[in-house]
């Protein structure tokens, strides 16, 4: 029964739009025609705590959270994040994609000694799994003109992953956003997914 | 693989052709889309997380009057008087605003309705935001009225559709009761004509007064007037009413036994039926979807048939002891938490333990870390991220201020309650909506500190059971500083409108109804009263010092809005710590996410010395300007 169920676990931090990559992925995923349950957090913890929604698709869904152990690709938009969530990864198979950059709010280093840094949760990660997309997300966003956009550069790189078709996740991504911002939404998507087309893998 | 046919409904109301339409919804989206099915009539609550999608969803069919009202007892007696008039109701509240408005609850139990009411509560199991984890199927069985208690969107929607039905049927109102994972999980609905479902519950009115078409008003005062004389003889047909309702429990078909292998048999509910279905799908399933009262006949075919029985429920073994009462003892609570959420892991573990299958040895299902990286370790070491106020949140300077001057200080329930978390630490008490000035005057009275004591609010909570407390302090001579954050919303549940806005779901945007909060403070004959610009922080202190020195109840309003509701702003200001800053860490006890440590930056002679800097997140409030005493912070211009 697993091999048909799709396990996607999105990761971040309040406030930098895991609940709305979590409604696109959900999105393409049903107009694609698969059963599909999700679940995602809302209220205090939304407040720059760390939040996860999870993804579920396949012919029959009846819980709307991963099981530990089970999440088939992880997407984070941090990558402090990405080590937090990793009871959630399946094996050594299990796809990351993942912003390289991680956020570490200041008085957190002033009460917490011996923190780990970015670069060694990278290594990591490396040590650790066979498929592991770390990307410079928010450079790659500043230069499409907005940081905001971040997330859907990863998203464009996980879209790969699936197969869920190309355009199907371009109107996913375009019902989700603002009308204003579709243009350079949809600029975002694709550059996260050339990143995945001129990967080999 | 077809694709599913349609995504979006038809949110105007225009009737949807294609009867196989299907949406991805989640549970409140749902539970909007049956109510307004149904053609409720009048939809009120006020916002409270997980049910504060369900109204503003409603809203956008345009088909109901939908209203925040100021707090959920005014809710649910809006929805009460809406009944009375013949119309179909809905009141939605969080668990903990069912116990605001407990008081009109248990006593509309006994008169009845007349347009179907419907009471949706949504509890949280695991207190995702919310300050206790109180499990409200058991007001159902307090008040003896009807449950529903959906386990997907689907459900949502079918069943606040039926609600409506069984409420004036049965003359009760009913409590459709969701749970976090219910209301903020989304999955496919399809908005079939609801009476071609399965399980049509055969639900033609048996009363006709109750078909709510154009009735004009009638006195009913044996009905609705609960003095003692006619009370007494309601109370007899609430009792009565339980018969009736555990008939149809038992005989609609909307609990239903799906039978699988006769050796395991699991009783559940809710969420619960999807994590064990999924576990343990070749098991036998009693599915209690009317959860209240509980089907008895259904349950002893249920454990005559089934070997081995066992109850899956999150929270209360309010099932289980249900169950018990029918003389019948089955084990459920041994196994399963009665604390926190469940989730298919622990369902999996209780499962076992019940020996429903061999213990399944759980590290196999792990994999093999790289032998040099310990994953516990390295979790240990990731930066903790505890909730924290947004950057240039107008709560952060009050907070930081209160913390400098060392007082007591009697908190509430919204964001500003983060303000209790490091690095502010600034609030001593969590516990109610509206508790703080009660408290505050409490605590002041108790003489337990030689400093005037201070009780903090948000704007909307002061609509919601703030002013009470506050007429109540100046009634009984009090004596403590009242803070009122107005930022003119209802931040943490999402920037619902209120009293203070002047504007709601359903309103007329274009005249507004705002009341004046420091008019109200006027009128209840308050005279000390200050309104301080949060952004300045050096006027915030010198007011609350001033106002903590004087010997009189007193108030002080702030008057930024929220950075998030109704926009996301920024003042187009930037700051940045410049050369020469010692690293003496002050500007991190905002605690502002966008005040971070730099790992590159060094001082020569002192290389160890982490420096923070302030990143692209920064909104411009200029706080941190202020509290930086040795001028290091600077706007960048």
């Amino acid at each position: 029964m697993d091999k048909l169920i799709q396990n996607i676990l999105i990761c971040g931090i309040g406030g930098q739009g895991v609940v709305l990559a979590g409604k696109i992925i959900s999105l393409a995923a049903f107009e694609y025609g698969l059963d599909i349950k999700t679940s995602e957090v809302h209220g205090m913890s939304q407040r720059g705590g760390s939040v996860s929604t999870h993804i579920r698709f396949g012919e029959k869904i009846f819980s709307p959270l991963i099981p530990e152990n089970k999440a088939s690709i992880i997407l984070s938009f941090d990558i402090y994040e990405t080590a937090r969530y990793t009871n959630y990864f399946a094996n050594e198979k299990t796809i990351i994609i993942s912003s390289n950059r991680g956020k570490i709010p200041s008085w957190t280093s002033k009460i917490k000694n011996g923190l780990i840094n970015s670069g060694a949760v990278a290594g990591f990660l490396k040590n650790n799994f066979n498929f592991l997309n770390l990307l410079d997300d928010k450079k790659i966003a500043l230069k499409l003109g907005n940081i905001k956009v971040s997330n859907i550069v990863l998203i464009g790189m996980l879209s790969g992953f699936t197969e869920i078709k190309k355009d199907t996740w371009l109107n996913a991504v375009e019902k989700n956003v603002p009308k204003k911002t579709i243009e350079l939404n949809v600029k975002a998507f694709l550059a996260g997914r050339n990143y995945y087309e001129n990967k080999i893998f | 693989m077809t694709a599913n046919s349609c995504n979006i409904i038809n949110i105007d109301g225009s009737s949807n052709s294609d009867a196989k339409a299907s949406a991805l919804m989640t549970g409140n989206e749902a539970v909007a889309s049956g109510a307004n099915k149904a053609g409720v009539y009048i939809a009120v609550g006020y916002p409270g997380t997980p049910s504060s999608e369900i109204l503003p969803f409603l809203a956008k069919f345009k088909s109901a009057i939908v209203n925040w009202s100021i707090n959920e007892k005014t809710a649910l007696e809006i929805a009460i008087g809406a009944s009375i008039g013949f119309k179909r109701s809905i009141f939605t509240t969080k668990h903990v605003g069912l116990n605001v408005a407990s008081d009109p609850l248990m006593t509309l139990a006994i008169t009845g309705v007349r347009g179907g009411l419907v009471v949706v509560t949504a509890d949280d199991p695991g207190m995702h935001s919310s300050q206790n984890e109180q499990d409200n199927r058991l007001y159902a069985k307090f008040a003896k009225i009807a449950m529903l208690e959906p386990s997907d969107s689907q459900e949502c929607f079918s069943f606040t559709a039926a609600a409506f039905d069984i409420s004036e049927k049965f003359d009760t109102p009913v409590i459709l009761r969701t749970t976090t994972r219910i209301s903020h999980s989304r999955s496919i609905v399809s908005i079939q004509d609801i009476t071609q479902t399965e399980g049509n519950f055969n639900l033609s009115p048996s009363n006709s007064d109750y078909i709510s078409k154009n009735k004009s008003y009638i006195k009913d005062i044996e009905k609705f007037v609960m003095v003692p004389i006619y009370a007494k003889k309601r109370h007899k047909s609430a009792i009565e009413r339980l018969k009736y309702l555990a008939d149809f429990s038992n005989n609609s078909g909307i609990n239903k036994i799906e039978y699988g292998s006769l050796d395991f048999g699991i009783i559940t509910s809710g969420i619960s039926y999807q994590y064990a279905k999924e576990i343990i799908p070749s098991a036998s399933f009693l599915k209690l979807s009317f959860s209240y009262p509980i089907p008895d006949i259904l349950v002893r075919e249920f454990v005559k048939n089934v070997r081995n029985v066992v109850i899956i429920e999150e929270l209360e073994p309010f099932i289980q002891n249900e169950i018990s009462s029918l003389g019948i003892n089955l084990k459920g609570k041994e196994y399963f938490p009665r604390d926190g959420e469940l989730n298919l892991d622990l369902v999996e573990q209780g499962l076992s333990g019940a020996g429903f299958f061999k213990n399944k040895n759980t590290n196999t299902r792990r994999f093999n870390f790289n032998m040099f990286d310990d994953p516990e370790n390295i979790q240990e070491s990731l930066p903790p991220r505890l909730p924290a106020l947004c950057s240039g949140c107008p709560h952060t300077s009050v907070f930081y201020a209160l913390k400098k001057l060392k007082v007591p200080v009697m908190g509430d329930i919204g964001c500003y309650t983060l303000g209790a978390l490091p690095p502010l630490n600034a609030m001593d008490s969590c516990i109610s909506m509206g508790l703080a000035f009660g408290a505050a005057q409490g605590l002041s009275l108790s003489k337990s500190s030689t400093k005037k004591t201070v009780g903090i609010m948000g704007d909307s909570t002061f609509f919601h059971s703030g002013i009470t407390s506050l007429i109540d302090a100046k009634y009984n001579s009090a004596c403590f500083t009242a803070v009122i954050l107005d930022n003119a919303t209802t931040a943490m549940t999402g920037g619902q409108d209120h009293p203070g806005t002047g504007r709601n779901l359903s309103l007329d945007q274009s005249f507004s109804n705002k009341i004046d909060i420091k008019k109200i403070i006027e009128g209840i004959g308050i005279d000390e009263i200050y309104t301080i610009d949060p952004y300045d922080y050096n006027e915030t202190y010198k007011t609350l010092k001033k106002a903590l020195q004087s010997d009189k109840l007193n108030v002080v309003i702030t008057n930024r809005p929220c950075v998030l509701y109704p926009k996301k702003l920024n003042y187009g200001k930037k700051f940045e710590i410049i050369k020469g800053c010692l690293g003496c860490d002050l500007c991190l006890q905002i605690g502002c996410p966008s005040i971070l440590t730099s790992y590159t930056l060094n001082i020569s002679g002192n290389s160890n010395k982490k420096l923070p800097f302030i990143d692209e997140s920064c909104i411009g409030c200029s706080i941190c300007k202020d509290i930086c005493v040795f001028n290091f912070i600077d706007e960048i211009k």
